[in-house]
């Protein structure tokens, strides 16, 4: 994980590929999503006037918080070449077990045992992939299953409710600077995630470890490490973003968070991170995050109901993946 | 690995096989699952109890065998749960609306579909392997990965089954449905006897032809596949109409079981096919695996299940048992395999 110099430049050799080549359908696909981004607003203000108006930007991007949170920790996994399917297990087990502490009345205790149980869960998952070698897919399905199964179990299936917990429920219901707090937390992570993968020695190491683990393992990556920190990661970005829904709606549901993480993953997706690893981008991510939020707000806005809206999401996700994908053979 | 399963079985292979098979893990988890079913409770080896497990096997069994040949090519099927629901949907929403046509009607109070069942078991095959072929154009012509165009197909069908029903869950009468989903032929539920007769065709086409261990060969190693002359391509395709198929066919007689169709059913399915295609000793990776293997994947999975119900553990723990038992089994496989290399 922290890696020393010498490392860092025997990171180098294992990624000739990469800049040039990966930058090129990188930039065609960031296109593409900016271009829909924009073709959405402007769309959107077409069609309802007060659809850039500060309280429904407001709307668009809470109800964009806690996926792009959860999407934040996938894209580092997908870009090491693994799949974390547990983030719904993940969050729901944390949030159940930082409810647990709701008697003590104390929301330190509480938000930390939350951030704790998504960090070992992630661990849990890095250490099953990374050092017994077991395909994450498996994996993560597994820890899915189980991190639901232990939060009802231990909750007995009942909803728990944080009240009182004023610092908790400002997580999900309060402001900071007149902007809510999921948001601030939605932006200060991206920036922490944009400098990790792209301005820290941890970055090079990340996309050598998807792009070519013989490579990256023989240029002296500890790649262990890496596919244990991005599940680490994942673990809690998961915890987080299920508190920050858990306080927003101020109770805790055992069954919550239903097919999550396929929506986290589809968004992981759009935003361009490839499931063969090595490719992949957390400004890719937040952009194709912010897609989805504003399809939806826009459907919401036109009446439809929300079964079609899954539909339509489908259709969007499928609309921006094929011209990349189009792009990518024709570059080859 | 691709090699070996091309050639095509005869006789003398019979004896090999057995004695593969007393030394398949697999089989002695079954075999111990019912030996301490026997010995822990009177019912599990009930005539009645046989015939339950019997029917959770073929619907499972049916979607896992689908998944199986998928897998097989190196690719994933992630739509196989929300499609066995959409197909019979579409079966029973395409005839509603046919009926005024012909100035009739099918859909009955309380909405109930009293028409004819033949039809609608046919659009629904027809709509399955539709769905399938879609797919498999989308991943193998247009180059999508398998895990988004299964995924996008998962989320639209899933819209589509709530759009379609609008929410309410469609009662389906018809006497053959009933002798499908409750009948005995043999003292055998003739779902399981639907379940079995798919899979000695799959067992047939993909272990006993030469156009079916191209499944294999492409799981194997495409590339290669590819410049050995197969059409890659058409194969992937193949194998997602299969998939589609098999979910169709699931999808009926799961639905024969329930007498209704409803959108929220069998949520999640997909993920069961997956778990169960995985413990009977198919990888991910493709190019290993087989129909066959899989039946005992999912016989191991439905008894496992089985017992844990019987015993009274709780839906919650028994979700906790399969995570444990699914990470904990291909754990193990993949220790024995590197244990067997070195």
């Amino acid at each position: 994980m922290t890696m020393n110099t010498l490392e860092t430049k025997m990171v180098e050799p294992a990624l000739p590929a990469r800049p040039a080549d990966a930058w090129r359908h990188l930039s065609i696909g960031a296109m593409s999503r900016a271009a829909v981004l924009v073709a959405l607003v402007i769309f959107g203000q077409a069609i309802a006037p007060s659809f850039l108006s500060l309280a429904n930007i407001h709307v668009i991007l809470l109800a964009v918080a806690a996926i792009g949170i959860m999407a934040y920790g996938m894209t580092l996994v997908v870009i090491t070449g693994e799949i974390d399917l547990s983030i719904a297990g993940a969050a729901i087990l944390s949030c159940v077990v930082g409810g647990l502490l709701i008697p003590t009345g104390s929301a330190v205790l509480v938000i930390g045992a939350t951030l704790l149980t998504g960090l070992v869960v992630g661990l849990a998952n890095g250490a099953l992939v990374a050092a017994l070698g077991i395909p994450s897919l498996i994996v993560t399905l597994g820890t899915l299953g189980i991190g639901r199964a232990l939060a009802n179990i231990v909750s007995g299936g009942q909803a728990l409710y944080p009240e009182g917990l004023n610092a908790y429920l400002w997580l999900g219901r309060g402001q900071f600077a007149g902007v809510p707090v999921p948001v601030v937390l939605l932006v200060i992570l991206g920036a922490a995630a944009v400098a990790l993968t792209r301005y820290s020695t941890f970055g090079p190491a990340l996309y050598a470890t998807g792009g070519n683990v013989r490579a990256a393992k023989l240029s002296g990556i500890n790649v262990v490490a890496v596919r244990v920190t991005v599940f680490a990661i994942s673990g809690v970005c998961a915890a987080l973003a299920g508190m920050l829904e858990s306080a927003r709606l101020s109770y805790i549901n055992p069954a919550g968070f239903e097919g999550m993480e396929l929506s986290v993953l589809a968004v992981t997706v759009l935003g361009g991170a490839a499931l063969t690893g090595g490719v992949g981008s957390i400004s890719g991510t937040l952009t194709a995050s912010l897609i989805i939020g504003i399809v939806n707000n826009l459907l919401n806005q036109l009446g439809v109901s929300i079964y079609l809206q899954q539909v339509v999401t489908a259709v969007v996700i499928l609309a921006v993946v094929l011209p990349g994908i189009r792009q990518r053979e024709i570059a080859k | 690995m691709s090699a070996i399963q091309l050639s095509s079985p005869s006789a003398s292979r019979v004896i090999p096989f057995l004695l593969d098979l007393a030394r398949d893990p697999i089989v002695w988890l079954i075999a111990l699952i019912f030996v301490v079913g026997a010995m822990t409770s009177q019912y599990y080896l009930t005539t009645l109890n046989l015939e339950n497990l019997m029917r959770n096997v073929a619907v499972i069994g049916l979607l896992s065998l689908g998944m199986t040949v998928v897998l097989l090519t190196g690719r994933i099927d992630l739509s196989v749960a929300a499609l066995m629901i959409f197909s019979i949907v579409v079966g029973v929403v395409v005839m509603t609306e046919i009926a005024p046509l012909i100035g009739s009607r099918w859909l009955v109070r309380g909405n109930t579909y009293a028409g004819p069942i033949v039809p609608v078991i046919l659009i629904a095959l027809t709509t399955g392997a539709a769905i399938g072929a879609i797919n498999g154009i989308g991943v193998a012509y247009f180059k999508v990965a398998s895990f988004i165009m299964t995924l996008v197909s998962l989320t639209a069908l899933r819209g589509f089954n709530y759009v379609l029903t609008d929410g309410h869950p469609y009662y389906l009468k018809a006497p053959l449905y009933q002798w499908i989903g409750d009948s005995k032929f043999a003292g055998i539920p003739v779902s399981f006897l639907l379940f079995l007769l798919v899979l000695l065709v799959l067992i047939g086409f993909v272990n006993g032809t030469v156009r079916g261990g191209r499944f294999y060969a492409i799981g194997g190693n495409e590339k290669a596949a590819l410049y050995a002359g197969i059409n890659t391509r058409r194969y992937v395709v193949l194998a997602y109409v299969i998939s589609g198929l098999c979910a169709a066919i699931a999808g009926i007689v799961f639905t024969a079981r329930l007498k209704s169709v409803d959108a929220p059913l069998a949520a999640g399915y997909e993920l069961t096919a997956i778990a169960i295609a995985v413990i009977g000793g198919t990888a991910l990776s493709g190019g290993i695996g087989s129909p066959w293997r899989t039946l005992l994947g999912s016989v191991a999975f439905a008894a496992g299940l089985n017992l844990l119900a019987i015993w009274g553990v709780g839906t919650w723990y028994q979700n906790l048992a399969i995570g444990i038992v699914l990470i904990a089994s291909v754990g193990l496989s993949k220790m024995s395999r590197k244990k067997s290399k070195s």
